[in-house]
């Protein structure tokens, strides 16, 4: 049946629209959990506030296992199911780069938006900077960072064929590893928000 | 800040995720092919829906209507000495070829809801048995021309002429196909030399899939 566009359920003209109601959920989510705020972004790297990964980290299982149910009753279609091919090295760096940017302002992309709408003066200097950086790597694509983009490319890739276990065990895997970092990052807390600590 | 005390209900969730988790790691993993279902796929076979005329195909041409494409199924070198006019040449054996990143190298062709397929090869088999590969994937507005090349030149390049006490249908199919057979430069309907076709040729141009849709936080 699923997934609903690529199947023709629904017609392909609705993506925009749908990508736009998404999207308002998505930004309401991000500020109601208060991920506008960039001490809280923050507070991962310093340990006294895990919310971020508690959310993030629901959301993954909560999707991942119902992925994998819906498919087993025949609602989603996994083999159309879109995976962003995976390019290892520009992952990385690029990746290392990002957390670079999400310590030094307090902001990841999705969140600095929603504490634009509303009206931070330092997620205005986030986004100017993100146009900018988008900017200077479109104009310079060629001559600097093609090589980077497609180096390592790995194709439309799975973790769990990669691996080459079954579904069912990497998320059950998984959900160990998650519900132990779910209790991990409670035991941190507790560890760190004592603490004095000056931001 | 003060330490909350742990909530009870992330004991609570903790293990219902467990659960689900140990469920699915005894689930079977359905392995979902898109292609359409024996069943469905004989309901196509049978019916002739696929199927433009060879008439309908040299009109669609002479009219220059911009949404049909002709797609020539055979060898390189087939296409090479005769096509029809604004024919591309994608061989049976190459349809299915991937590209370096894995897709369909002529899924921007074949698997698009814009332009109308018309499949010909010497007969109908090779065009037949695309047109049934591409309905197995799902791909839509893909047809087949009934008869092949062959019957193109028996019925638009040399058309016959119908006994006098034929019907009026007849003659007047007759006047048309006498009128396509010269514009498609085939000699008059006199001549019988049928090799001449018109050579142009459309660019390949191959389309490039529609880039998915990223995501990120």
């Amino acid at each position: 049946m699923g997934p609903l566009i690529t199947q023709g359920i629904i017609s392909p003209e609705w993506n925009p629209m749908i990508a736009f109601i998404v999207g308002i959920g998505f930004g309401f989510a991000l500020e109601q959990a208060g991920f506008s705020s960039s001490r809280k972004m923050i507070g991962i790297f310093y340990g006294y506030d895990m919310i971020v990964v508690r959310v993030f980290l629901t959301a993954v299982l909560t999707s991942a296992i119902g992925l994998l149910f819906f498919n087993y009753l025949g609602w989603v279609d996994y083999d159309l199911l879109y995976v962003n091919p995976t390019f290892i090295w520009s992952a990385i760096i690029g990746g290392l780069f990002v957390g670079l940017g999400i310590i030094m302002s307090g902001f990841c992309p999705g969140t600095s938006f929603s504490a634009l709408s509303i009206g931070k003066i330092d997620a205005m200097a986030f986004v100017g900077g993100i146009a900018l950086g988008v900017f200077f790597y479109a104009e310079t694509f060629e001559l600097i960072f093609e090589k980077l983009y497609k180096a390592g490319n790995w194709g439309n890739v799975r973790i769990y064929e990669t691996l080459g276990i079954s579904p069912g065990l990497f998320i059950f895997l998984f959900i160990i590893f998650g519900i132990g970092l779910f209790w991990f990052t409670i035991y941190v807390r507790k560890k760190f928000s004592n603490r004095d600590l000056k931001y | 800040m003060n330490t909350a005390p742990i909530k009870k209900r992330y004991y609570f969730i903790s293990a219902l995720v467990i659960m689900l988790g140990f469920l699915l790691l005894f689930l079977p993993f359905r392995k979902n092919v898109n292609q359409l279902s024996p069943e469905n796929l004989l309901l196509s076979i049978t019916n002739n829906d696929r199927f433009y005329t060879t008439d309908e195909v040299a009109k669609l041409i002479i009219l220059g209507d911009p949404s049909i494409q002709l797609i020539d199924v055979r060898t390189p070198e087939e296409f090479e000495k005769y096509s029809l006019q604004g024919a591309i040449n994608i061989p049976l054996a190459n349809i299915l070829d991937e590209d370096e990143e894995g897709y369909l190298e002529w899924e921007g062709y074949l698997n698009q809801d814009i332009k109308t397929n018309i499949f010909y090869s010497n007969g109908s088999v090779y065009a037949n048995q695309t047109w049934m590969l591409l309905k197995r994937l799902n791909f839509p507005n893909n047809y087949v021309m009934k008869g092949g090349l062959n019957k193109w030149v028996e019925t638009i390049m040399r058309p016959e002429k119908p006994v006098s006490s034929a019907e009026d249908d007849l003659w007047t199919r007759y006047e048309f196909r006498k009128g396509a057979s010269i514009y498609f430069g085939g000699g008059s309907v006199l001549s019988s030399d049928n090799t001449q076709g018109n050579k142009k040729k459309a660019p390949i141009k191959k389309k490039k899939k529609k880039a998915g849709v990223d995501g990120g936080c």
